[in-house]
């Protein structure tokens, strides 16, 4: 599938802003599955200062700064994104147990490369927005039954999730606390990925964040409106026979082609689309955001390669898994 | 903060101890002999005279510590008798300390490079990754020259057996290198006699090696580096320490919102224009230097910084990310570590400490917690957080034990180590207390120079807490050298690796500070003249109930609340009952540090200015502000010092108050350069002295009294503007409004006159950085020649005599033409030289998270 993103940031200052600096992570990165053709980041006025590098856990960030005064600041990041990813096949949900999985992280013996192991290790550990709390290691223990395949209990803990939790715009902000959201039994996609980070993290399970966008339908007869998809997030956890293996429990399923990945991290901490520092003496800044997600031809060919080979393909054929998927429309 | 005091709570469980002087046999250990003999022929009477002595000159240096948030200042406290060690033990630790210092080094280059030390498993992955003290954002970042860690700290203890250990190790910003100088100055003048014979090996080369190590820090080809001291600020616990530094080093003092990246650099918001900063000695814990990238919550940041540091514009020290160091477990494998980075064993043991992340020892720690302090791996600046197992009752321990197995990785434990006792001046007499060593090492060339000596810090008394903030005392530290030590220069041994750097740049908020140090100084000076005369007439006319001496009082009354501008006062509602009884208003007016206008307010922002702009001022200006701060520490409990006692600032410490005024003002005349910052002090000295003067005219002059109250009035008026002495000469009459308008207002050659003011300031404003030049007018300068013509043809006669039902209309209008071009003035400088900083936000995050499409 390949897909066009145009994300558009625009903030609107009551007074002049002498300064600005901001980060951004709002370019889809390549990866197995996922092949970015083109991706540009603008800001508009033109900043003193646009650098990109690699972070930490190699994704895309563009560093900007203005020193001009300004009353207005705007952030495009558009890209076109070939994702030949499929969902993980129903056979992997017969995989290696929770508990040995949890021992290979820990050290114990068992497969996987050595290095990507120890370099999973890191996201065993509680970060900010994902701690391991009682709370969430209780939520999650009915889906670890003793033995039960890693993949199949993951599966569960998703769908539990999306059965017991209201997606509810508003009800939360970006710094809720897991155990809030607990509490509240409500949130949108970033509180129900770090509700399962959480989850899986304090079972001694590694689970990352990914940030990125997932293609959405318009309601059933009306046209799709520009601007109208929003950015989304979701889990991923390490199987180390496997690799990464994402999961969306805001919509209940595994990822798959419909999903392009910008980037990821212990949690949305690491991976804000877009964060900054302003310095103003007024007190209010209008946001907007527009984000169009389009199917478009591929690139100079009439059909989207092969798909590369890597963790999540390394595995026989995959079955796609969102064909039984509502077609109208998913939350994020 | 990083600071000096929460490195060496080491709880002496243990009673065993070694005696640093003496030897378990009885005997005095080498070195020692001088200072025992010393010790022996004082009686009870000279070591205390010895210890206020010490006391005496540090309250002159102005040495303080702060109370982490708190911002309550303690006077820094020394014992006068020093640590000795010999110069061959020293060789021996300071070969330790420089093995230590390149082993963590080569750590540190790891840790933010390939990381081989954790995928060879000699550094537990986690025991990095989930450490605060792991900066991702610093990912893949080298600094300049060969080394990563720049400066190195480590606590020294000396153990029962005679052995040196090492408790802790600072590598973030590392305090306490300044205190152990000032801790030299002032050692060295008390035992003067002994420190002389002695051969004290000097500090000097240490800090001429940070200056080499600076200029080899530095980003490119930069061969003058502009380096400043980042600071958090003055009320910081260790500020006195910055200010000192950056003086003693020639560095600019700033803080987070003096700095400004721009372009991908780092600029000095300078007087004038910005000033491009090629390193930064940062004594802000790295988390809180940048808010975009590291702590977003931090406004003592410079937002960007990380980026430049990053793309090599800037070099940071010390090294942004080396705070990963200081994890306390990472000792349990230093041995490893430096086996198979260096292929040696270390010099330097560690207090023995086991990681609680491993299995194995943690089964051995638990099974017996009483025995083992415990420890987080992330460590709380300002606030020692070790638990001493030997304290826990049984319910503690299970406390404990749950903390513990919740994130175990997250905690080492040590074995309590039992510092050796050193003799120390008590309150009566000789007593033995526990010291630990805090000793310094620095980048040189290819390797590091460590200080000879150190920081030693004191228990306050026979247990256990050595931390500043709970009364820990401190001592010099004597490295015996040679009796021919080369005597060099602080700066200079006149080698040719000298570096040359420029001459530190005054931030516009230095100048800032300076400016209102002028006003408040000023404003402080006039209110207190007005009181004391005030105090003056009462006491003269303290029987009378009507006349000119009552009508007099009256005026000086409503006048003191029209200059302070504390109304109602004297002038507004209530002030009958006020004018017939004004003690409580009068003591408000001296005491009241919360209410602006008064005395004590002034005094209180004087203070606060001088605080920030300290590295800018002669050293004697703490005598000064000493003096003025014990006095308005009675007033409140907060910043009381320690010698004050509670009470108001009363009316008759008035004298002391203008005399210590006085003085701030003759330091100003006499020790300061000319240079733009004393211009802007000078500036607004004027500006103030010209709205004081202009405010008292206006209160007492344009009313016209009887003749006789009148004159008491004017005489009054020329007291408190310094002028009566003047008047007295040149007019040889009793005091009359025209006269008195002569000499106050259009006088050009009377200091106190309202055209002297002006005068001063307009050639002020042509000094100051920006200025179009010779024969143009600035903005700033406009008003100032207004009103210095109007002075000029004013008549002063015809202004005087000029009334009608009692009130002087024209004189009246007149003045507060006057205050207007004052004021306007003052703000034209404000306008055209202070930056204004717009308060530093967040950029909303986009929380729409999820329409449903």
């Amino acid at each position: 599938m390949t897909f066009a993103v145009v994300h558009t940031t625009t903030y609107t200052y009551e007074s002049e802003v002498s300064a600005s600096y901001g980060e951004a992570h709002l370019l889809p990165r390549s990866m197995p599955g996922q092949q970015v053709h083109t991706a540009e980041l603008t800001v508009t006025p033109t900043p003193g200062t646009l650098d990109e590098r690699v972070d930490w856990f190699g994704n895309r960030t563009h560093f900007f700064e203005l020193s001009a005064g300004h009353t207005r600041l705007s952030v495009t990041a558009s890209s076109t994104v070939d994702v030949t990813r499929q969902p993980i096949g129903d056979q992997l949900l017969a995989s290696q147990s929770w508990e040995s999985v949890r021992d290979r992280l820990a050290g114990g013996p068992g497969g996987g490369d050595p290095a990507s192991v120890l370099a999973a290790t890191e996201f065993l550990l509680a970060s900010d927005q994902a701690p391991t709390t009682a709370a969430a290691a209780a939520y999650a223990v009915p889906s670890f039954r003793p033995g039960r395949p890693v993949l199949e209990a993951v599966e569960e803990l998703s769908s539990r999730i999306h059965r017991d939790f209201e997606f509810q715009p508003g009800a939360t902000t970006v710094g809720t606390p897991v155990d809030d959201v607990l509490r509240r039994r409500a949130g949108v996609c970033q509180d129900f990925a770090h509700l399962t980070i959480a989850a899986l993290r304090s079972l001694g399970l590694a689970a990352r964040y990914v940030s990125g966008y997932l293609e959405t339908d318009p309601p059933p007869g009306k046209p799709k409106l520009q601007g109208a998809d929003v950015s989304h997030a979701w889990a991923s956890v390490f199987v180390p026979d496997i690799g990464w293996v994402d999961i969306d429990p805001t919509n209940d399923q595994f990822v798959g082609d419909r999903y392009i990945t910008t980037a990821w991290g212990r949690d949305y901490g690491d991976v804000a689309p877009l964060k900054g520092v302003i310095f103003t003496d007024g007190d209010t800044q209008r946001l907007e955001v527009s984000v169009d997600v389009r199917r478009v031809r591929p690139a100079g060919t009439a059909s989207p390669g092969p798909a590369p080979t890597g963790p999540a393909s390394a595995s026989p054929a995959p079955q796609p898994m969102v064909q039984q998927q509502s077609q109208t429309g998913f939350d994020v | 903060m990083t600071s000096v005091l929460d490195g060496a709570a080491e709880p002496g469980i243990p009673t065993d101890a070694a005696n640093e002087m003496t030897a378990p046999d009885g005997s005095i250990r080498p070195g020692w002999e001088g200072l025992y003999g010393a010790v022996e022929a004082m009686d009870l009477r000279q070591q205390r005279r010895l210890r206020r002595e010490v006391a005496r000159l540090l309250e002159d240096d102005g040495v303080t510590y702060h109370v982490p948030g708190t911002g309550k200042r303690l006077a820094w406290q020394l014992d006068p008798l020093p640590l000795i060690i010999s110069g061959e033990e020293w060789a021996g630790i300071e070969a330790g300390i420089v093995q230590r210092a390149e082993l963590l080094n080569l750590v540190l280059a790891d840790l933010y490079g390939p990381r081989t030390l954790l995928a060879k498993g000699l550094l537990p992955a986690r025991l990095v990754h989930d450490h605060p003290g792991f900066l991702r954002a610093l990912h893949g970042v080298h600094l300049h020259g060969p080394q990563q860690l720049f400066t190195y700290a480590a606590d020294l203890a000396r153990m029962p057996d005679g052995a040196m250990v090492v408790l802790g190790e600072r590598t973030q910003a590392p305090s306490g290198a300044a205190y152990a100088l000032q801790n030299r100055i002032v050692t060295s003048r008390v035992m003067g006699q002994l420190h002389r014979t002695s051969h004290v090996q000097r500090l000097a080369p240490y800090f001429r090696a940070l200056r080499r190590g600076l200029q080899q820090v530095a980003p490119g080809d930069v061969t003058l580096p502009r380096t400043v001291l980042l600071s958090p600020g003055s009320r910081n616990e260790t500020a006195f320490e910055h200010a000192l530094l950056a003086a003693r080093l020639g560095l600019s003092l700033v803080e987070g919102s003096d700095l400004q990246v721009r372009d991908g650099r780092v600029w000095l918001r300078s007087l004038g224009h910005p000033e491009p900063v090629d390193v930064i000695v940062r004594r802000i814990d790295e988390e809180w230097c940048d808010p975009l990238e590291l702590r977003p919550d931090s406004l003592i940041g410079v937002p960007g910084l990380v980026n430049a540091v990053r793309n090599g514009t800037v070099a940071v020290v010390n090294t942004l990310g080396s705070g990963v160091l200081e994890n306390p477990a990472l000792q349990a494998f230093l041995p490893g570590l430096a086996q198979h980075l260096l292929g040696q064993s270390l010099r330097l043991p560690s207090v023995h400490t086991v990681w609680l992340g491993e299995e194995e020892g943690r089964r051995e720690v638990m099974a017996a917690p009483r025995e083992w302090l415990f420890k987080p791996t992330a460590r709380t600046a300002g606030h020692d957080n070790t638990i001493v197992g030997a304290g826990l009752d049984d319910r503690e321990v299970l406390a404990l034990r749950a903390r513990v197995a919740a994130a175990p990785h997250r905690w080492v434990a040590q074995e309590p180590a039992s510092p050796a006792r050193s003799p120390s001046i008590g309150t009566d007499g000789i007593v033995d207390r526990r010291t630990v060593l805090r000793t310094f090492a620095v980048a040189d060339g290819s390797s590091y120079t460590v200080m000879p000596g150190g920081l030693t810090r004191v228990a306050p008394d026979d247990g256990i807490i050595i931390a500043n903030h709970q009364g820990a005392w401190s001592k010099d530290t004597w490295v015996l050298g040679d009796a021919h030590q080369p005597v060099t220069g602080f700066w200079s041994d006149g080698g040719a690796d000298d570096p040359v750097v420029p001459d530190a740049t005054m931030p516009s908020r230095a100048a800032e500070n300076l400016y209102w140090l002028g006003r408040y100084a000023e404003r402080a000076e006039g209110v207190a003249r007005l009181l004391r005369e005030i105090e003056a007439r009462r006491t003269e006319f303290h029987e009378a109930t009507s006349g000119p001496g009552v009508a007099c009082i009256t005026a000086l009354l409503q006048a003191v609340t029209q200059v302070t501008t504390t109304y109602p006062g004297f002038v507004g509602p209530g002030a009958d009952r006020r004018l017939a009884s004004p003690q409580a208003e009068l003591t408000s007016l001296a005491s009241d540090e919360r209410r602006p206008g008064t005395l004590a307010h002034a005094i209180r922002n004087l203070l606060d200015s001088v605080d920030v702009v300290r590295d800018q001022l002669s050293g004697d200006t703490w005598l000064v502000v000493v003096d003025l701060q014990r006095r308005l520490a009675r007033t409140d409990p907060a910043n009381r010092m320690p010698t004050a006692e509670p009470g108001e600032l009363r009316l008759d410490d008035m004298a002391r108050v203008l005399h210590g005024l006085l003085s701030i003002q003759g330091l100003a005349a006499e020790n300061m350069i000319r240079d733009a910052g004393w211009r802007f002090m000078d500036a607004g000295r004027r500006i103030e002295r010209g709205l004081q003067i202009l405010a008292l005219l206006r209160a007492t002059t344009t009313h016209v009294r009887e003749e006789a109250a009148d004159g008491l009035v004017a005489e009054s008026v020329l007291r408190v503007a310094e002028s009566i002495i003047t008047y007295r000469r040149r007019y040889r009459s009793t005091a009359r409004v025209s006269t008195l308008l002569d000499l106050l207002l259009v006088d050009p050659d009377n200091p106190r006159s309202l055209t002297y003011q002006f005068d001063r300031l307009a050639e002020d404003l042509t000094m100051l950085p920006g200025h179009p030049g010779a024969g143009r007018v600035s903005a700033t300068e406009r008003p100032v020649l207004e009103a210095s013509t109007a002075l000029r043809v004013a008549d002063t006669d015809h202004l005087a005599s000029d009334h009608s039902d009692q009130v002087r209309g024209e004189l009246d209008d007149f003045l507060s033409h006057l205050y207007g071009l004052m004021s306007r003035a003052g703000e034209e400088v404000r306008r055209a030289h202070f930056t204004h900083l717009a308060p530093q936000r967040t950029m909303r995050a986009d929380t729409s998270g999820g329409v449903r499409s």
